[in-house]
């Protein structure tokens, strides 16, 4: 049982950090239906912004969680602004495959900047240890799993209530309709790559404190793509516990059963589960009125 | 208050829709715009609302005007702001959203105090709408849904309402509902109308100024009595004979249906 505890424990956490990627994978897509296939590129290209803040410019802690949510909300515009924009009104296809251009291009820019090194990221919360009952924590950890509440929190209380958020959503379901009610729907792509920046970004300084900082972090982008599709792709809420199952079927599929199944679990579940759901658990169908 | 002269527009750069078209809505009047499928009816109100760069439309030539202002070029948002307020054909709720949420987006522009007032009078002027507002507007029947559109519309504080055929796939009562609630409007709150529709006779009725649109020009115009009352109008839109008997389609030979206007 405690080894049962354990394990699920540990899957939430690394399924925080696909779960937040995953959620930002989505709020790209339902905003815009663009998949941005570069989402792990931008996370690690946040984080080791973050760390050149932390360990360079020795950043206290106070001033680095605010000042990485405004670089990455300027990285995710920036990245709009030069080469989704100029891509409007170009099939979704080809602007999937600009996203897959700009990967490589930032994972050969991280590190032609940063170089190959393996760094490790230290924040003031981590080393200590939470004993919950029989889960063993590190506060990182723990710190991961209050990051990924706290955020799909705000993005459910974002999209459900605020008037951008409503405005996303609106822009979604029909753009010219949209445009009629006064939203200016390029202004809303820019803000669904500010806004999945910085999520996926927050994730990134996250897997570098609790592994390194290192330049082939942009594998959880990957990772987490099965965890959007699992929840929804229109769903960044559904995408959140999307990667919840995902990491806590790998860690469990991995401790019980073989090791290797860690990779591969999640993706056999998400063939199942799509063959019931084509739409992801969470995702909504389309509608049709009888 | 709003005046267009000359327009030309055309999809994919070469296929015209609308050609030397010049039309006037005055303040606080209503102005109705007849003419069959693909007159290009439409396609004017898109351009008027800027939204036609979706379609790969485009206009060419041609002024629009809105309280002494071109705004040819101004942004679909712009414009809203500026007061014109679109409701297009179809109605084009957000279907996954609840009428609550489809109405507040038509008050995007609006600060949040007007917005709940505004919202109070929808739920009066459609008391049906306060039902079943928390239901997805995809789920509404038809009537309900353009009860939606155009609430969400109010909500915006138009100064211009365009409304393209609010009557399309609608039953009779209901039509009859939403064309008093749209007649209540010029009335009573001084909204400026320009409204689409197929309808003839139903639009004439209420009126105050009618143009006729075919093949993407203005064939007609004149106050709606005056139309209603022009022979052509009659027999090809409302469907009456020269001495205003209803006319059996037996004696309609068909090819005689399709009028050729000179102008």
């Amino acid at each position: 049982m405690d080894l049962f505890l354990n394990l699920v424990a540990s899957g939430l956490v690394i399924g925080s950090v696909y779960g937040l990627i995953g959620m930002s994978f989505a709020i790209i897509f339902r905003t815009t239906g663009v998949l941005n296939f570069a989402q792990g590129e931008v996370m690690m290209l946040v984080a080791y912004t973050a760390w050149t803040l932390t360990h360079t410019l020795l950043f206290p802690f106070w001033l680095l969680v605010p000042s990485t949510i405004v670089l990455a909300a300027l990285i995710g515009m920036a990245i709009e602004r030069l080469f989704i924009r100029p891509m409007t009104g170009q099939p979704i296809f080809a602007i999937v495959m600009v996203t897959i251009g700009i990967a490589i291009t930032l994972r050969s820019l991280t590190t032609l900047v940063w170089g190959h090194e393996f760094e490790g990221f230290s924040v003031p919360f981590s080393g200590g240890v939470v004993e919950i009952g029989p889960v063993f924590l590190l506060t990182e950890q723990l710190a991961v799993l209050i990051l990924f509440m706290a955020v799909s929190a705000m993005t459910w209380a974002f999209f459900r209530f605020s008037r951008v958020g409503m405005a996303m959503r609106a822009t979604s379901q029909d753009e010219t309709a949209a445009l009629l009610m006064g939203v200016d729907s390029r202004r809303m792509s820019s803000f669904a790559w500010a806004i999945s920046a910085i999520v996926s970004g927050l994730a990134g300084v996250m897997v570098s404190v609790l592994f390194a900082r290192a330049p082939d972090m942009w594998h959880f982008g990957l990772k987490s793509f099965p965890a959007a599709i699992l929840g929804g792709l229109d769903s960044p809420i559904g995408a959140g516990f999307g990667g919840l199952i995902i990491g806590v079927i790998g860690e469990l599929s991995a401790g019980y059963i073989w090791n290797g199944l860690k990779e591969i679990s999640g993706l056999i579940l998400i063939i199942v589960i799509l063959m019931v759901r084509p739409y992801g658990l969470f995702g909504e169908k389309e509608l049709e009125r009888v | 208050m709003l005046t267009l002269t000359n327009m030309q527009i055309v999809y994919d750069r070469v296929i015209e829709a609308v050609r030397d078209v010049s039309l006037e809505v005055p303040e606080g009047r209503l102005v109705a715009l007849l003419g069959s499928n693909g007159a290009g009816k439409s396609t004017l109100l898109k351009a008027i609302s800027n939204v036609l760069f979706p379609e790969k439309g485009e206009v060419l030539h041609g002024q629009i005007m809105f309280r002494d202002r071109d705004i040819g070029k101004t942004s679909a948002n712009e414009i809203v702001r500026a007061g014109i307020i679109h409701v297009p054909e179809g109605r084009r709720l957000f279907p996954l959203m609840t009428v609550e949420e489809n109405l507040l987006m038509g008050g995007y522009t609006a600060s949040t105090a007007a917005l709940h007032d505004a919202l109070d009078k929808v739920y009066t002027m459609f008391p049906r709408l306060k039902e079943r507002r928390k239901g997805e507007a995809g789920y509404l029947s038809g009537g309900e849904q353009q009860m939606v559109a155009v609430g969400r519309a109010l909500i915006g504080q138009p100064r211009l309402l365009l409304l393209d055929e609010p009557s399309l796939g609608l039953a009779p009562q209901i039509i009859e509902e939403i064309f008093e609630a749209i007649t209540r409007l010029r009335n009573e709150e001084g909204i400026s109308i320009l409204l689409v529709e197929q309808n003839a006779a139903l639009a004439l009725e209420i009126a105050d100024y009618a143009y006729i649109m075919e093949n993407g020009r203005i064939v007609l115009d004149g106050t709606a009595s005056e139309i209603a009352k022009n022979a052509d109008v009659k027999e090809f839109y409302l469907g009456f004979g020269d001495h205003g008997a209803k006319k059996s389609f037996r004696d309609i030979k068909h090819y005689k249906r399709r009028k050729r206007w000179l102008s």
